[in-house]
């Protein structure tokens, strides 16, 4: 239901009068690079130690993305798959314009999507309703169209009363609720999935995936971070494997996911290998004696 | 449902690392504050919102607080220390509640950027609205005391006179003043957490040497060498010229409010460049 037909077709005769769409996002040699010297809570001491050894500089440096460059048409949807540490998240990061480029660069075309896991930015002190209109404020929503969607997001959120008692009162599941509605709530052009297909209780995870299978079919692109190969078949027509920052192939999901699987497999194997001989040594030290 | 036009919306969209121009940055911060009212009026109204939520007064603290603080510091003054200042708690009320609208602010303001890291993380939003946020509720908590300020005048009637109407001037300088050097420690915040605790004791020290509890002339009749140093502290030309509207019945410190503000009104351009210069890492070290 959600293959997704390219809007340029390939096979139109040349020469034809029709301007072709500017494609929905465009990487061009990105490159993101994290300073480790500057990471979650550094405090003066640390940072300065750092400072004085300074000498070995690329040690300092940590690049999530490099050399990285593709283009994501109008009407694709793209799976972006590879082990923990590729550099998914960081790559979902740049294209909803949170993390800014080191190298290179990111045009895009159309409003993005930010990542489905509001909720851990409640104020727990205001009700729902103002969390409401503080995460449209956030996401930069005028007024007019906040009011207009406003009764949406609560009768999807579906809290009841509760909408009008301060956040903290609410159950884990309430707060990933409202989050989930808030963040769906708008359509964006450019969606972006970070496998966060299911919150909440099973009736709500049934609802939240229509809700998210709507986005889909109404999104111009779509970029899908998953660990859930089933996903890549289901709402994907291309793939890109993603390792240690940067693409190892790019395809047909089928394929890809193949040989991710693949790899996966060689992977364990030699993990496997690893064990084992690491299990021999206590039987050697043991004969040695 | 129809696309939406957001603030947000700029298409084709180039990000890259490109840098722009000083002028070009401070040009684009200040759009973002005055574009971002909104969002601000919300932050603003949720700051206020979270003081005092919790307890049985509620609201009322907000003109409880500054009274109690009165007493404390006038106990301590003129029973332990014996000290002979006609009026004193009217002498203290006005500079300590603008010290404590300063202090308060400035390390909330420090809080600011690593107190909603989930959020930076989360949406692509101009930090700068956050220490701005945080400025803007401290003054209207100060807004409050005013209202304590004048229950304290019931006690003192005499000593009210046209002066006071001078309050809001004196406070919008002290306002630039605060809000330079809350997004100055909100960005230093960031990457060295450190800040927030040297802040502390740096402000507690700062209280001491500026004429809260004390009159500058005080140190010109005890320490005439110190005098100097004393008064070129930005803090004493604003509590000086509370005292004097409040207390004295005479003009506030003219001269010095006038340079204070050009001064302050260069360092909110030099912060806001500062500011931005640091904004994009955010992201990437919270």
């Amino acid at each position: 239901m959600t293959t997704r037909e390219p809007v340029m077709d390939p096979m139109r005769p040349a020469g034809s009068d029709v301007v072709p769409e500017p494609p929905a996002v465009e990487i061009r040699d990105l490159g993101i690079r994290y300073d480790l010297r500057l990471t979650k809570r550094t405090t003066l001491k640390g940072s300065l130690g750092g400072m004085l050894r300074r000498s070995h500089g690329s040690e300092n440096h940590f690049w999530a993305l490099r050399h990285l460059s593709f283009t994501l048409a109008q009407g694709e949807s793209l799976a972006v798959i590879g082990p923990n540490g590729a550099g998914k998240s960081t790559l979902l990061l740049a294209l909803a314009g949170i993390l800014e480029p080191t190298e290179g660069e990111i045009l895009s075309h159309g409003r993005v999507s930010t990542l489905l896991t509001l909720g851990a930015g409640f104020e727990t002190e205001l009700t729902g309703r103002d969390n409401i209109d503080l995460a449209g404020a956030f996401l930069g929503i005028e007024q007019g169209q906040m009011d207009e969607i406003t009764p949406s997001i609560i009768e999807f959120a579906d809290i009841g009363k509760f909408i009008d008692a301060p956040v903290k009162t609410y159950s884990a599941g309430m707060r990933a609720r409202l989050g989930f509605s808030i963040a769906t709530a708008v359509t964006p052009d450019i969606l972006l999935l970070d496998e966060v297909l299911g919150t909440g209780d099973q009736t709500f995870r049934a609802r939240s995936q229509a809700r998210v299978r709507e986005l889909v079919g109404k999104a111009k692109a779509i970029v899908l971070v998953t660990h859930d190969l089933s996903f890549v078949s289901e709402f994907c027509n291309r793939a890109i494997l993603l390792e240690r920052g940067g693409i190892i192939q790019e395809g047909e999901p089928g394929t890809i996911v193949d040989l991710y699987r693949q790899r996966v497999a060689e992977r364990k194997l030699l993990a496997e290998e690893d064990a084992q001989r690491f299990a021999v040594v206590p039987e050697a030290v043991r004969t040695s004696r | 449902m129809s696309v939406p036009t957001t603030e947000a919306i700029a298409s084709p969209r180039p990000r890259a690392n490109r840098r722009p121009g000083r002028v070009a940055l401070v040009r684009t911060g200040i759009g973002e504050i005055v574009g971002r009212r909104r969002l601000t009026r919300y932050l603003v109204g949720a700051e206020l919102k979270r003081t005092h939520a919790d307890t049985a007064f509620g609201q009322i603290w907000w003109v409880l607080d500054p009274l109690l603080q009165m007493i404390v510091y006038a106990f301590v003054v003129t029973v332990i220390f014996a000290r002979k200042t006609p009026d004193y708690p009217l002498f203290v009320f006005a500079p300590i509640l603008a010290w404590k609208w300063f202090s308060a602010t400035l390390n909330e303001a420090a809080l600011s950027i690593t107190g909603r890291q989930g959020l930076i993380r989360q949406i692509q939003f101009p930090k700068l609205v956050l220490p701005t946020s945080a400025v803007l509720a401290g003054t209207v908590s100060f807004a409050f005391g005013l209202i304590a300020l004048g229950i304290v005048y019931l006690f003192f009637l005499p000593r009210l006179s046209l002066w006071v109407l001078t309050i809001p001037l004196i406070a919008s300088v002290q306002f630039v003043f605060t809000l330079a050097l809350g997004i100055l420690f909100a960005a230093m915040n960031a990457f060295f957490r450190d800040i927030q605790n040297v802040l502390r004791h740096l402000l507690r020290l700062w209280f001491y040497l500026s004429p809260a509890l004390y009159a500058l002339d005080t140190i010109a009749k005890d320490h005439p060498s110190l005098y100097t140093l004393f008064s070129l502290n930005p803090m004493a030309v604003l509590l000086d010229s509370y005292r004097a509207v409040t207390w004295g019945m005479t003009n506030p410190n003219w001269g010095g409010l006038a340079i204070l503000l050009v001064i302050s009104a260069f360092l909110v351009l030099v912060a806001i460049y500062l500011f931005k210069r640091a904004e994009p890492a955010f992201a990437r070290i919270l």
